[in-house]
């Protein structure tokens, strides 16, 4: 195990579940302890991200940017050392937003070792 | 044979395989077709075991519909957009709903959906009351075209049915001349989209069996349930996983039917005998697995129901092209893709087809994708000659042993179900998340080792244009107006006819009584969905979900 904490959460109400559980095992498979929250509400994230002392958040998206912008800009304020990556439809103008306020993205295509390459580099383990 | 197997690999030690797994032999010869499948080769199309296609003269006499998934915005937006799908070609309407909304029977002023705002009208209009509805249907053809009415996931299917019901009524046309389509789909429902809240399987159960009994009665046009193998397959389960899990999802709803002895088992059959299946890139594994879809009914009704009418026996078959492999790099790629996928299908002798969008991995679809979708079912049809003769794969050893093989292997994959305690306690138990799970797994290794290529994405990448459109954005006003109208149709609505409909209805959730015509009632006082939706949550509690989501 790595010891470091992931939390993983859905931004949408939409229930597609694949691409997190792909993930999830992905980063579980290297070592990581990832804490799957399913669909939750910003302030949701942000309590269960404090109460989880997690060293990342990876957030699902399945609907408008809006909303993980919300998100993001929620955990920013309450932990602004807390990084957050997230993957899910996220359409280019949607990722260019997202990419602004610092946040990683992996739309579909992406690979898993790119993805967990990504975790180790923001929990500080590479 | 044997020197055939040895050149299942390749030199670079390849195993050629189908999609689901099966070995594949680098030709076929008449003896690779098992004995017992060859003295079916001699039925036509039309004939028991209906493998060769569901009618004689296939598409010569009635050409696939083409049916595309649409909805977004406000009602008006998606009523505009299925009136452009028509003008382009589109021979039958799906009418989306909002997912927040519809699949949770929430109103856009549940805590959870306000969370979520930008979300609403995303992925289908914003319907709360007939009043909705009755806004996207505005000057439809209800009477001459087949509709989907929505209502995918199970306990939103009541309210999406008698809100379709209901205005077609309001508009005098008569119920039993209503053509079209229900879906309440438990793949989409317990396996592909599992929602925050659910009623139960064994009520969705008695829904479904409400819903059949229903339209046995007033509907005889209407397909009141349809399973989707095709959300089975986009959330993992292979092809002949599929086969079998829809068809262990049949025989719940049939012997369900038979327990309540309230309407012949013939008719039940007819009734959910309107199924769809996913269309992969598998081109001769997929237009098999039609042939076997058939088949498989064919027998599973003649052996369990002893139900030998052809017109209940052969199968009709909606396909929509994989979502899941419409990529998000090169995205015109899909184009190609879709056209692929669309072929299979028509190939395996489909009544009814669904192309995705090419925008498919990025947004819901644009305008031009949408018409796209329609344009690659038009040059199939008119273009390509492939509707002169039908099953044109039929006789060809290959097609013919993995159409046998693939029987075999989902009888199987049924008889697993069954063991699991029937199709119901497999998804409650989660054990067919397991198993797709496994499988999105295994594709995502075979990705990741190179065995599987994805063109544009894992191979022939683009790193300098990868992206040539920027995904479809919807409206920005559908929260707020859905609103709005949601308090205009409680202050305008007769409060104390739409409170007596509320009651009624709860009433009968708390009987056995069929729950349809007390939604009737509610849908024509103007109770809203989330008002509905209450009444599930007090009566019927939430399924225990198996998996994190």
């Amino acid at each position: 195990m790595s010891g470091k904490r992931i939390l993983m959460a859905k931004t949408g109400l939409d229930g597609h579940w694949r691409g997190p559980t792909i993930v999830a095992r992905a980063l579980r498979d290297a070592g990581f302890e990832v804490i799957m929250i399913g669909m939750a509400r910003p302030e949701e994230v942000v309590q269960a991200s404090i109460d989880e002392d997690v060293d990342l958040v990876g957030l699902n998206i399945g609907g408008h940017v809006d909303v993980a912008v919300r998100a993001v800009n929620a955990l920013n304020d309450e932990r602004p050392d807390l990084p957050v990556f997230c993957g899910g439809v996220v359409p280019p103008h949607a990722k260019r937003r997202l990419e602004a306020l610092g946040v990683e993205v992996y739309p579909p295509g992406s690979q898993l070792p790119d993805i967990v390459g990504a975790a180790r580099r923001l929990t500080g383990l590479d | 044979m044997n020197d055939r197997a040895m050149n299942d690999k390749n030199s670079a030690g390849k195993t050629w395989t189908s999609a689901s797994g099966i070995p594949l032999k680098p030709f076929y010869r008449e003896d690779d077709v098992p004995a017992q499948h060859r003295e079916r080769l001699a039925a036509g199309p039309g004939e028991p075991p209906f493998h060769r296609g569901a009618y004689p003269t296939g598409y010569r006499t009635k050409p696939w519909r083409i049916f595309q998934l649409s909805g977004f915005g406000k009602p008006e937006d998606e009523n505009a957009r299925i009136k452009f799908l028509l003008e382009q070609g589109e021979t039958g309407f799906i009418m989306e709903h909002d997912r927040n909304t519809g699949d949770h029977c929430y109103n856009v002023d549940h805590p959870e959906v306000v969370a979520r705002r930008e979300d609403v009208g995303l992925t289908g209009a914003v319907m709360q009351s007939v009043r909705d509805i009755d806004i996207c249907m505005k000057d439809l053809p209800i009477e001459t075209s087949y509709a989907h009415a929505g209502g995918a996931v199970v306990q939103h299917a009541p309210f999406a049915l008698a809100g379709y019901w209901t205005v077609a009524k309001r508009r005098g046309v008569a119920l039993d001349r209503l053509p079209g389509t229900g879906q309440s789909d438990y793949f989409l429902t317990y396996l592909g989209c599992v929602t925050k809240q659910q009623v139960p399987t064994d009520v969705g159960l008695r829904f479904n069996a409400d819903i059949m009994e229903f339209c046995d009665r007033h509907l005889p046009r209407w397909v009141p349930v349809s399973i989707a193998g095709y959300n089975a397959a986009d959330t993992g389960l292979n092809a002949y996983q599929e086969l079998g899990a829809l068809f262990a999802n049949a025989v719940e709803y049939l012997d369900e039917i038979q327990r309540r002895g309230t309407m012949p088992i013939e008719r039940a059959a007819r009734g959910c005998g309107g199924v769809s299946f996913r269309m992969s890139m598998d081109l001769f594994e997929e237009a098999s697995k039609l042939r076997a879809a058939r088949l498989m009914w064919q027998q599973l009704l003649a052996e369990r129901y002893a139900i030998t009418d052809a017109k209940v026996a052969n199968l009709r078959i909606h396909c929509v092209t994989a979502g899941s492999r419409m990529t998000y790099q090169q995205p015109l790629n899909n184009i190609v893709r879709g056209t692929v996928m669309a072929l299979a299908g028509v190939l395996g002798g489909v009544q009814s087809l669904g192309v995705s969008g090419y925008d498919e991995a990025l947004s819901i679809p644009s305008e031009h994708a949408h018409q796209m979708s329609v344009r690659i079912q038009q040059i199939l049809q008119e273009e390509t000659n492939v509707t002169a003769v039908t099953d044109p794969l039929g006789g060809s050893w290959y097609v013919e042993a993995l159409t046998a093989e693939l029987v075999e292997k989902a009888w199987g994959f049924f008889e697993e179900i069954q063991a699991q305690g029937g199709f119901l306690a497999s998804l409650d138990s989660g054990w067919l998340h397991e198993k797709a799970a496994e499988n999105q797994h295994r594709e995502f290794m075979a990705q990741e080792t190179g065995e599987q290529v994805i063109v544009g994405v894992t191979a022939h990448t683009d790193d300098a244009s990868p992206y040539e459109v920027d995904g479809f954005m919807g409206v920005d006003d559908a929260f707020d107006v859905a609103l709005e109208r949601l308090e205009e149709g409680r202050r305008t609505r007769h409060e104390a006819g739409a409170a007596d409909a509320l009651r009624q209805l709860e009433r009968v959730c708390r009987s056995s009584d069929n729950i349809m015509p007390a939604m009737m009632d509610a849908l024509e006082a103007e109770v809203t969905l989330g008002e509905i939706g209450d009444v599930w949550r007090d009566v019927f509690g939430d399924w225990a979900t198996p998996i994190q989501t």
